[in-house]
């Protein structure tokens, strides 16, 4: 028998169409399991932060925390870690310690220092501003010494 | 005296040899010659090319001298093709060879490997079409997967009287990959694809090759059970490479086991050749499809390649779709070629090696999957 009826008769359409399918399928499902391998791997090297990040309760307040670029500081022309550090001291004096962020926030307003968040935020990336881990903050003598 | 001397004459090799016998030792003199002088896979062309000597040497049969005779050192060799041992263990020399690091940083050409199978399907259709019986059909359509070892695997399991033709098919256009694939590539391609260039692959570390072969074997194997003997050894073979503890057992699956395995597997291949069984119609109707089988799996990894453009932000090469068939380096060489005529800047080697490697894998399968519709 030959031809389209010899294709026919032995199921060649069907055994086509399934294989192709199935071999498609199997390399598509292979390929996206290869291309998420190397997001496993990063998410399972940063396994301690994430359950970290479960386990603290997060302050509210602590989103001035986000990272910001140093030029952004070049830009707004913000003063110097020590100049910064000469100006928010006597506002913390006025803190019980240890203080919310949004207290010191509030009351660098009230008092005009211009920038208070990235001013708050290279505080604590200087140091100055220490986290006590439940959302209140002291203020760093030893590095200001 | 004289009758002795004349029942030596009848029975040598000058006096039983018909015309069939030179006809093979000529295509196998032909084999060496592209083997050596036009370095054509020349690791297979020389032991098949040798093998098809050695095979059409006309014998006075009942001796055993013969690979078809069931008492012959020949066929004891030939055992290792008939039980798709060595093809087995080329794969796991393969594995042991095979970087898989430009796969694993950009998956998406997978797809390509994937979609040069379709020729080892249009070929089983075409197959039937000129009368073909069943088993016969899909073990002529795997050629198509452009895979000597997955060729000569599958037709032992499917259609064991047709290993010769079918592997001297596949292993032949392996070798032609130089005059076949371009020509196609040229005419489903406009200059500006062929310009186009690929970001260079991101780092892959090495955990990321670490899992894969054991991801590859579970996935792929637990679709494709009857690939198991193909696959399992591919993988078995890449692990050894890369967890970096077995380095003895790499240096040797990927030298001493392999090149072992080519030669008995090539040499008795070769000598399958013999005239009486080689020269059928049927061999030549399957060197037609064969061809054809090729030729649609390379026009299918590059019209994908084009397909998948028009949705990709960052185009694809279609070139790179030739090389989704699993004649390893060979297309990945010629894909790379066709890159640096259109643009000597334009490197696609390792983009390429993606795409085959691919391909060995959906060929393995594709011969799983046919196997699996008879069992």
């Amino acid at each position: 028998m030959f031809g389209f009826e010899n294709i026919t008769n032995q199921n060649g359409w069907a055994m086509a169409a399934v294989g192709a399918s199935i071999v498609f399928m199997g390399l598509v499902a292979l390929s996206f399991v290869i291309s998420q391998i190397h997001k496993l791997l990063k998410l399972w090297d940063d396994r301690q932060k994430i359950i970290d990040r479960f386990k603290t309760k997060v302050p509210a307040d602590a989103d001035v925390t986000e990272a910001v670029d140093a030029r952004v500081y070049e830009e707004r022309h913000l003063p110097a870690v020590d100049e910064l550090a000469s100006i928010y001291q006597p506002l913390i004096d006025k803190l019980e310690e240890p203080f919310k962020l949004s207290q010191l926030f509030e009351i660098a307003n009230k008092n005009d220092v211009p920038h208070p968040h990235l001013s708050i935020q290279r505080l604590q990336e200087a140091g100055l501003l220490v986290a006590q881990g439940d959302g209140t903050f002291t203020w760093n003598k030893q590095i200001e010494d | 005296m004289f009758d002795l001397l004349f029942q030596f004459l009848a029975n040598t090799g000058y006096y039983l040899a018909d015309y069939r016998n030179y006809v093979m030792l000529v295509v196998g003199c032909t084999f060496l010659y592209l083997g050596t002088a036009k370095k054509y896979e020349p690791l297979l062309l020389v032991p098949i090319g040798f093998g098809m000597l050695v095979g059409n040497i006309p014998f006075f049969k009942g001796f055993g001298i013969g690979i078809y005779e069931s008492n012959s050192v020949l066929h004891y060799l030939y055992f290792g093709v008939t039980t798709g041992v060595y093809p087995s263990i080329v794969f796991l020399g393969l594995g042991a060879m095979t970087d898989f690091s430009s796969l694993l940083a950009q998956p998406k050409l997978m797809l390509l490997g994937a979609a040069a199978q379709m020729g080892i399907y249009f070929t089983l259709l075409g197959a039937l079409f000129f009368g073909f019986a069943p088993k016969e059909a899909a073990s002529i359509a795997i050629i198509g997967g452009a895979d000597g070892p997955t060729s000569i695997f599958l037709t032992a399991k499917l259609a064991p009287h047709l290993i010769g033709p079918i592997a001297i098919a596949a292993y032949s256009y392996m070798a032609l990959i130089p005059v076949i694939q371009p020509p196609i590539m040229l005419l489903l391609t406009s200059k500006k694809e062929r310009l186009i260039k690929m970001p260079p692959a991101r780092a892959v570390s090495k955990k990321e090759l670490l899992i894969f072969p054991v991801a590859g074997v579970l996935l792929t194997c637990f679709l494709a059970p009857t690939a198991l003997p193909l696959l399992g050894m591919l993988f078995l073979g890449n692990f050894l490479k890369e967890c970096g503890v077995v380095n003895r057992l790499a240096n040797t699956a990927q030298s001493a086991i392999i090149d072992t395995a080519t030669i008995f597997l090539g040499f008795t291949v070769g000598c399958s050749t013999q005239a009486d069984v080689f020269l059928t119609p049927k061999s030549l109707g399957i060197f037609f499809l064969g061809a054809v089988a090729f030729s649609i799996a390379t026009a299918s990894g590059v019209i994908f390649a084009k397909i998948m453009n028009l949705f990709l932000k960052e185009k694809i090469n279609p070139l790179l779709g030739a090389a989704g068939v699993s004649a390893v380096p060979g297309s990945a060489r010629e894909v790379h070629l066709m890159g640096l005529k259109a643009d000597p800047t334009n490197f696609l080697l390792m983009h390429g090696m993606a795409c085959n490697s691919s391909g060995v894998i959906g060929s393995a399968i594709c011969a799983g999957i046919l196997w699996s519709f008879f069992v």
